[in-house]
């Protein structure tokens, strides 16, 4: 199979994850309330978008480690004349492993996808721990400091003049992970972390229409 | 144990924890039996790192890529794939001048071009060779495109090692000398003195460095390498 066709299966959930933590959840998941009484809450809608954004970061980044093995082995998974192509990135042994302890970027993906969906998975089971707030914390500052070694590659890319696109879903998973994380520090800042919103909502709808 | 009993929370922290680990091993395991990585570096079994650049064939300077001369899906029996030898070099290293002599000896037979008698001696697979010139950090070992030339083409007025490169060892190199003067490709490859050897397999795994074989020279090593695909 293409392998842009491929990367489409991990950026249709990413965006349905993202559009789950934004007011177009609420309207895409109207008609399913009924039989899914979670989706009722902005809370727990936005705990699910946050969990599938950072499982696909996860599966990309598995992915990524695969296309280097891959490469290493001196197959060709994605590589093209064009400016897209992961195979020049991912095989450059001078850029495709980090500084420090020259683990690979995609296994280095893992790790920290792996640590961010324990903590997306341990709050969106218990909303109201007294955990939950500082691992959304904690959360926030792991996707915060992403941000730096996003910029560390995308300096990369631009030396060798070629794209990554599954490194760059991967980077933008984090990204929108870390918005993830900013709005549920908001939500408990403003006071709106909790379950009131759905249940109103349905005292509303339930409102007999001779009540008026 | 006596957390799980009163800290109603613990277990949901525990759980996920074990579920996010065998993720992640069923992740790895999936890596493990699906492929087979290989280092890419410079030494013995790794993979050979890119070499890349503008080269000079003799006729002009052309895009030089290491990849054009592999054969990725190479099996240890076949002996229709060429080999390579990769020669780190530089104009003005004064071994690197005396070693020409033997270098053009070398991938003259390997590569076989016919010898005096026009017959062609090696019955092994071809092997081919590539210069990567550099110019080391040293005074005095200011490099060119125009020198790198005049080294490879046995001519011209530049001086090698400060002799005329007109007059080293050997003939004409009939092989590629890449410019590498930014030492680009001298840093990649991780090379601490020149002249440095390395043989390839035709799918670019590192068979032998001169530097791991001191008491071998290329040629004994292509001989001992290639012995079963000799016809």
């Amino acid at each position: 199979m293409n392998a842009n066709l491929i990367l489409m299966l991990y950026i249709v959930p990413m965006v349905v994850g993202f559009l789950f933590m934004t007011p177009i959840g609420a309207t895409m998941t109207r008609s399913l309330t009924d039989r899914y009484s979670w989706m009722k809450h902005e809370r727990r809608r936005h705990m699910f978008g946050l969990n599938l954004v950072v499982f696909v970061g996860f599966a990309i980044s598995v992915h990524t480690t695969w296309i280097g093995n891959k490469i290493s082995e001196g197959g060709s998974v994605c590589a093209s004349a064009s400016l897209f192509s992961c195979d020049d990135v991912i095989g450059n042994p001078l850029y495709n492993t980090d500084p420090l302890f020259g683990i690979s970027w995609g296994m280095l993906g893992m790790l920290a996808f792996g640590a961010l969906f324990f903590l997306t998975r341990t709050v969106g089971k218990e909303l109201d721990a007294r955990w939950a707030e500082s691992y959304l914390n904690i959360g926030f500052y792991l996707t915060a400091a992403g941000l730096l070694v996003i910029a560390l590659l995308v300096s990369y890319e631009i030396e060798m003049q070629k794209i990554c696109q599954y490194c760059t879903t991967a980077h933008a998973a984090n990204l929108v992970a870390l918005f993830g994380f900013w709005k549920a520090r908001q939500m408990h800042e403003h006071g709106t972390w909790n379950d009131r919103d759905g249940e109103a909502a349905a005292t509303t709808s339930s409102k007999p229409a001779s009540v008026k | 144990m006596k957390a799980l009993k009163h800290d109603t929370e613990a277990d949901v922290r525990g759980d996920t924890a074990i579920q996010v680990g065998a993720l992640f091993f069923v992740a790895l395991i999936l890596l493990a039996f699906t492929t087979d990585p290989v280092a890419t570096g410079t030494r013995e079994g790794d993979r050979a790192p890119a070499l890349e650049g503008k080269a000079y064939n003799g006729s002009g300077w052309t895009d030089f890529d290491l990849n054009d001369y592999l054969t990725p899906d190479w099996q240890s029996n076949d002996s229709s794939a060429a080999w390579v030898v990769v020669d780190f070099m530089d104009t003005d290293c004064p071994y690197c001048v005396r070693a020409a002599g033997d270098v053009y000896q070398y991938s003259n037979y390997f590569m076989k071009y016919p010898d005096n008698n026009g017959e062609i001696g090696w019955r092994g697979p071809l092997v081919k060779f590539i210069g990567s010139a550099t110019q080391l950090d040293i005074s005095g070992h200011e490099s060119s495109q125009q020198e790198i030339e005049d080294f490879r083409d046995r001519s011209g007025d530049s001086e090698c090692a400060g002799s005329p490169c007109s007059s080293r060892d050997g003939s004409t190199h009939q092989f590629t000398y890449i410019d590498d003067l930014d030492q680009d490709n001298m840093k990649a490859w991780k090379i601490g003195g020149t002249p440095t050897y390395f043989v390839l397999q035709p799918d670019g795994i590192v068979a032998w460095v001169s530097t791991e074989h001191p008491e071998e020279t290329v040629a004994d090593a292509i001989f001992r390498l290639t012995e079963e695909l000799i016809e």
